[in-house]
């Protein structure tokens, strides 16, 4: 089963309910992976504190010139549709590169073939063990701005080489755009995380539109439960009007605290109201409840 | 000449939105003339955070390219499905169809497509618009639809809107509030902007987002500060990001229930609570903020 938990509002709490699911399932014996494809910034591994390895290196298509060959014809120039190849009339032909996103057109126009596939590092996926719950990485190199292809390179690797797992849960990067909608393609079940707060709700009824346009299952988790001046009968109203089921995880500071130790709530603190919640979501996923 | 100033974090959920909010009031009600832009477009909640949009005083809307395919001539031979290198063209029944939510509109397809079946409309993805708070700040947001690309080129279109304007009615300084992370619409948010304020909380999570953002603004060549908000949750770590960040922590902010409350009720925590102690901590870091600015 391949569980995403997102949540579209950055924040809300994706990571410290993924972390502690996996582990959780991973604790009750099941073979888990957990993927981290909050490539932008991603902070499994500092919860976790696994060591990781690097398994690949994810590259992006960018055309490479061979001067030699160039006629100085102008054809890339002309097909090229971010106009990151520019042409200084009988001298040379310039790349810059952080126009181009890939696209190919100049290869397929090239008359004498010189220009060909060449590459550039945009990230890489790492792998690691915490106890028997398996971790994998994906990060986008600084600088760079094709998150979204370290995401699809990362989830091809996981879907390859963890296709005979139990359970697969994606901890899936703040937003709604293609890098989400991305992520939530191989998902069985969303797992939206929200929190009691307008601007909580807003991106949740944003990404709601994104579930249903792809026709997936999903539940919601409303954490931080309890907070003084939360919206709850809003965000409430809105999720049982959808006919989706919802969790509560109240707000804890022992939550808070095993977080910015760089812990997981339920293993330093297994009886505390938010590590309850947490299990109680887990069990329900065991069940098969959603 | 107006300011640009953007807030950043690396991690989400840091605080941007609340001390971009906050820091856009502020200047306002000293009587800098401010704007604010909201350059997360696929989770817009700065107006929110302003008290929502009253009025709505400009709008518009913001196309992509994609390919479309004329059935009566493809042949079926799968040269566009070769060549596309963002999975868009999938066969299915011996025909290509287009997925219109990865399709980039660069069309390599229509370059070697040998029946020219394969030609360019234009889609909404999103729209941009200019709208009114109830505290009197107007706010450039946009929209992007769901599952869309492309939030960088529409954070530069809005950027470029509200500069416009700025020009025009003669702003003093324009304040972003940019998306979370470091990729594409993070680094449209920055390019071009005189200041970074990056919005740190004590955890390892963060700092590293921090750490990553900063690489960034040094690679772009933007003058960054940093923000540590939340510090007293973990006064330890907040001493290893002192080490971290030396002179250019410009401010730090406590943890207080009534910030979440401000947010619950859409007002501005300087507006709602003017003398609380995360006020105070925010207007001292804004005030060394615009001695940095000199515009003080």
């Amino acid at each position: 089963m391949i569980i995403a938990v997102g949540g579209g509002k950055g924040g809300t709490g994706k990571t410290v309910i993924a972390v502690n699911l996996a582990v959780y399932l991973a604790n009750r014996n099941h073979k888990v992976a957990l993927v981290d494809l909050d490539v932008d910034n991603p902070c499994t591994y500092t919860l976790l504190k696994a060591d990781l390895r690097i398994v690949s290196h994810v590259y992006s298509f960018k055309p490479k010139i061979i001067e030699d060959k160039c006629s100085l014809c102008g054809k890339c120039v002309e097909n090229c549709p971010l106009h990151a190849l520019v042409l200084i009339p009988g001298k040379k032909l310039l790349f810059i590169e952080t126009l181009c996103e890939g696209c190919g057109n100049c290869i397929i126009v090239c008359p004498q073939q010189a220009i060909v596939e060449g590459r550039s590092l945009l990230g890489k996926i790492m792998a690691g063990e915490y106890n028997n719950l398996k971790l994998v990485v994906g990060e986008l190199k600084p600088g760079e701005r094709k998150s979204d292809e370290v995401i699809d390179a990362t989830l091809n690797y996981v879907l390859k080489v963890f296709n005979n797992y139990d359970y697969i849960i994606l901890d899936i990067p703040p937003g709604t755009g293609r890098g989400v909608y991305q992520a939530f393609k191989p998902a069985d079940l969303i797992v939206a995380v929200t929190e009691p707060t307008m601007l909580g709700l807003h991106d949740l009824i944003k990404l709601s539109k994104l579930i249903y346009s792809m026709k997936k299952k999903w539940i919601a988790v409303i954490n931080k439960y309890g907070l003084p001046g939360g919206i709850y009968s809003k965000l409430k109203a809105f999720l049982e009007d959808k006919g989706v089921k919802y969790l509560l995880v109240p707000y804890d500071l022992n939550l808070v605290k095993a977080y910015m130790n760089g812990k997981t709530v339920i293993m330093e603190y297994p009886e505390t109201e938010s590590s309850k919640a947490i299990i109680n979501l887990g069990e329900k996923i065991e069940k098969g409840e959603f | 000449m107006t300011l640009e100033l953007v807030v950043a974090s690396g991690k989400g959920g840091t605080g941007k939105t609340f001390i971009s909010s906050n820091l856009a009031f502020y200047l306002n009600s000293k009587g800098t003339k401010a704007i604010a832009v909201d350059a997360d477009v696929e989770a817009p909640d700065l107006a929110l955070a302003l008290g929502g949009i009253k009025e709505i005083k400009w709008e518009e809307k913001f196309y992509g390219k994609i390919v479309t395919i004329d059935y009566s001539r493809c042949i079926g031979c799968g040269s566009c499905v070769a060549v596309c290198r963002f999975n868009a063209l999938n066969m299915e029944n011996g025909k290509p169809v287009v997925d219109e939510d990865l399709c980039e509109g660069f069309g390599a397809c229509a370059l070697v497509c040998p029946v020219k079946a394969i030609s360019f409309i234009d889609i909404e993805r999103g729209y941009i618009y200019r709208g009114t708070t109830p505290v009197g700040l107007d706010v450039f947001t946009g929209d992007l639809h769901v599952g869309e690309k492309n939030s960088g080129l529409l954070v530069y279109n809005l950027k470029t809107m509200a500069r416009e304007a700025a020009y025009r009615e003669g702003f003093d300084i324009i304040v972003v509030d940019s998306a979370a992370g470091i990729g594409c619409p993070v680094i449209s948010s920055i390019s071009g902007a005189d200041l970074l304020i990056i919005v740190v909380e004590p955890s390892k999570q963060s700092l590293k987002g921090a750490l990553r953002l900063m690489d960034i603004a040094d690679q772009l060549n933007t003058e960054a500060y940093v923000i540590v908000n939340k510090y007293d949750l973990n006064v330890n770590f907040y001493e290893t990001i002192r080490r971290e960040f030396g002179e250019r922590i410009i401010g730090k902010i406590s943890y207080n229930d009534i910030v979440v409350e401000a947010y619950a009720r859409m007002t501005p925590l300087l507006k709602l609570y003017p003398d609380s102690k995360p006020t105070l901590e925010m207007i001292d870091a804004f005030n060394k903020i615009l001695e940095e600015m000199r515009i003080r």
